[in-house]
């Protein structure tokens, strides 16, 4: 089998090959490995690359399968890990040269589900210095390239899970998602990031950038491949308290559903922000094709929308500072100087504030909430721009400068406040070949009806199959 | 600097001391520019009215949505 078709085959694809014995795990770890190596020179996805960890454990799941223990479906199947998953004897960096040498005794919850599935690790990946930025440059292991323009960002922070996942590098990446971590770099590299309801997978082994706003999702090419993800390492876990109890459910039995008759709120303020035309356009055209297909689109209005930056930003900068601030005081300048002084910065926002936007986030959860009563789904832009250039502080959007950060942030922290589902799906190109994405938010803990929606779009249009030019 | 913003360079030193940062840094003044930019960006935040809202110090996504 062509070694460059086993890279772009999703987890769902290569599941059935492996199980069948019509490739083996060790054909697909090297396929993956000759991917990387032809194309990390250029991308930068990788902090770690394991190639011999990896074709030892392609090997035993060979040999497991081949003696008739298949685990299921991520059996054989390689996956990248945002470096901030802890790995049992696997150096783990958060992106910064200050963990160069911290090597973790034991797995992240997160990893230890792959390992347990037979999922196989390749190596951990690029990001934004401790996950605080949202583009994916990265001034102690490199900046983060994007495979349909390596002179633009990949967006972060899980920049490296974005670029490995878009360029065939793995088959499956995980990311975490603070502010928008995971779908902004989904949106930009043109993949699907789910970020799943707080509390449906587990944090625990993972460095926090927030504790109370971040979400580890995966990063993949096919919703089909978001679900399959899930069924491995969503539900309960005692080490980490906000887990939930209640069941999980067979996320892959969701897909076979159709639009028909799903009441889709298109929030009208999402459109008063700052917003790239070509992107309006095309995310405008997703939304009429949602129509077609069957699903009732309807105008909802949010103006809380426009609070986001300043609740989550004021809470995320708190708990950023609180868990940083013993190394900001013994390694201060080790850190990148622009992540140094958003940590500091935290250290001067008040216990008062802080509270005040603990109750915003209650008000605005509440409002939500309420528009969840009439639509079952939100959607919207993932991003209002297309990847911008590496470096870039500030973006033109129409006639308006913005702030990268903040533009890249503003549709995805609403439902990092909020906890609930919401997915990146890609939508469409821009006129210079950049991927755009639709998001697409559901209530809390229904995952199934997010993806639902999302692989019914996905399997209605040929976006899927467009391949970056690397 | 917002006129209601009171951190003065002077109120910022001594936060910055109480809060274990090196004062003498040279990258202070940067940071202090910063935190005023931060620091007023709060007024937005102070006029949301949360009126009959509790802080969701334990934070439960599906805390408005139990039947």
């Amino acid at each position: 089998m062509d070694a460059l078709e086993l890279c772009y085959m999703s987890a769902g694809e290569l599941s059935s090959l492996i199980r069948d014995r019509q490739v083996s795990p060790v054909e697909v770890i090297d396929a993956h490995l000759y991917r990387i190596d032809a194309t990390e020179p250029t991308l930068n996805s990788f902090i770690t690359l394991l190639p011999d960890h990896a074709r030892e454990a392609a090997r035993r799941a060979e040999a497991q399968i081949q003696a008739g223990n298949y685990r299921g479906p991520l059996h054989g199947v390689p996956v990248g890990l945002k470096d901030l998953f802890n790995t049992a004897g696997v150096r783990t960096t958060s992106g910064s040269r200050i963990l160069d040498n911290f090597v973790p005794t034991e797995d992240c919850t997160v990893a230890s589900r792959f390992q347990q599935a037979g999922a196989i690790l390749l190596g951990k990946l690029n990001m934004h210095q401790f996950a605080y930025g949202p583009t994916g440059e990265n001034f102690d292991y490199g900046h983060m390239h994007n495979p349909w323009n390596p002179e633009l960002v990949t967006g972060g922070s899980s920049g490296g899970s974005g670029s490995a996942a878009a360029a065939g590098q793995c088959t499956i990446t995980m990311g975490s998602d603070t502010g928008g971590s995971v779908r902004i770099p989904s949106a930009l590299c043109g993949i699907v990031g789910l970020k799943p309801t707080y509390g449906l997978v587990s944090r625990a082994g993972l460095t926090p950038l927030s504790w109370c706003l971040d979400h580890p999702g995966p990063m993949v090419r096919t919703v089909e491949d978001a679900a399959l993800t899930m069924n491995v390492i969503a539900g309960f876990d005692p080490n980490d308290q906000a887990t939930t109890t209640r069941e999980v459910p067979d996320y892959t039995a969701a897909l076979s559903g159709s639009v028909q008759g799903l009441r889709i709120g298109v929030v009208k303020e999402y459109f008063e922000a700052p917003l790239d035309p070509e992107v309006e356009s095309v995310v405008r055209a997703a939304l009429a094709q949602l129509s077609e297909m069957g699903a009732i689109i309807t105008e909802v209005s949010f103006p809380m929308f426009f609070d986001s930056q300043a609740i989550s930003g004021t809470i995320l900068m708190s708990e950023a500072a609180a868990y940083h601030r013993d190394l900001l005081a013994t390694d201060g300048d080790k850190f990148t100087p622009s992540v140094r002084l958003r940590l500091e910065a935290g250290l001067f926002v008040t216990a008062a504030d802080y509270l005040k936007a603990q109750q915003a986030r209650a008000r605005f959860n509440y409002e939500m909430s309420q528009l969840f009563g009439d639509v079952d789904l939100l959607a919207g832009p993932s991003e209002p721009i297309t990847a911008p250039p590496i470096l870039a502080s500030e973006v033109t959007i129409g006639d308006q400068s913005v702030g990268t950060t903040g533009a890249l942030t503003q549709y995805t922290r609403p439902y990092n406040i909020s906890g609930t589902p919401a997915i990146s799906v890609p939508c469409g190109f821009s006129a210079e070949g950049m991927p755009i994405g639709l998001q697409l938010a559901g209530r809390p803990f229904d995952e199934a009806t997010v993806l639902r929606a999302a692989h019914a779009y996905e399997q209605n249009t040929e976006w899927r199959l467009k391949r970056p030019p690397i | 600097m917002p006129s209601e913003n009171p951190l003065d360079r002077q109120a910022f030193d001594y936060l910055a001391r109480a809060a274990g940062l090196n004062t003498d840094d040279p990258h202070m003044d940067e940071l202090f520019s910063y935190v005023q930019n931060a620091v007023g960006a709060n007024e937005g935040l102070r006029k949301i009215d949360t009126t009959g809202f509790e802080p969701d110090s334990a934070f439960d996504p599906s805390h408005f949505y139990q039947d």
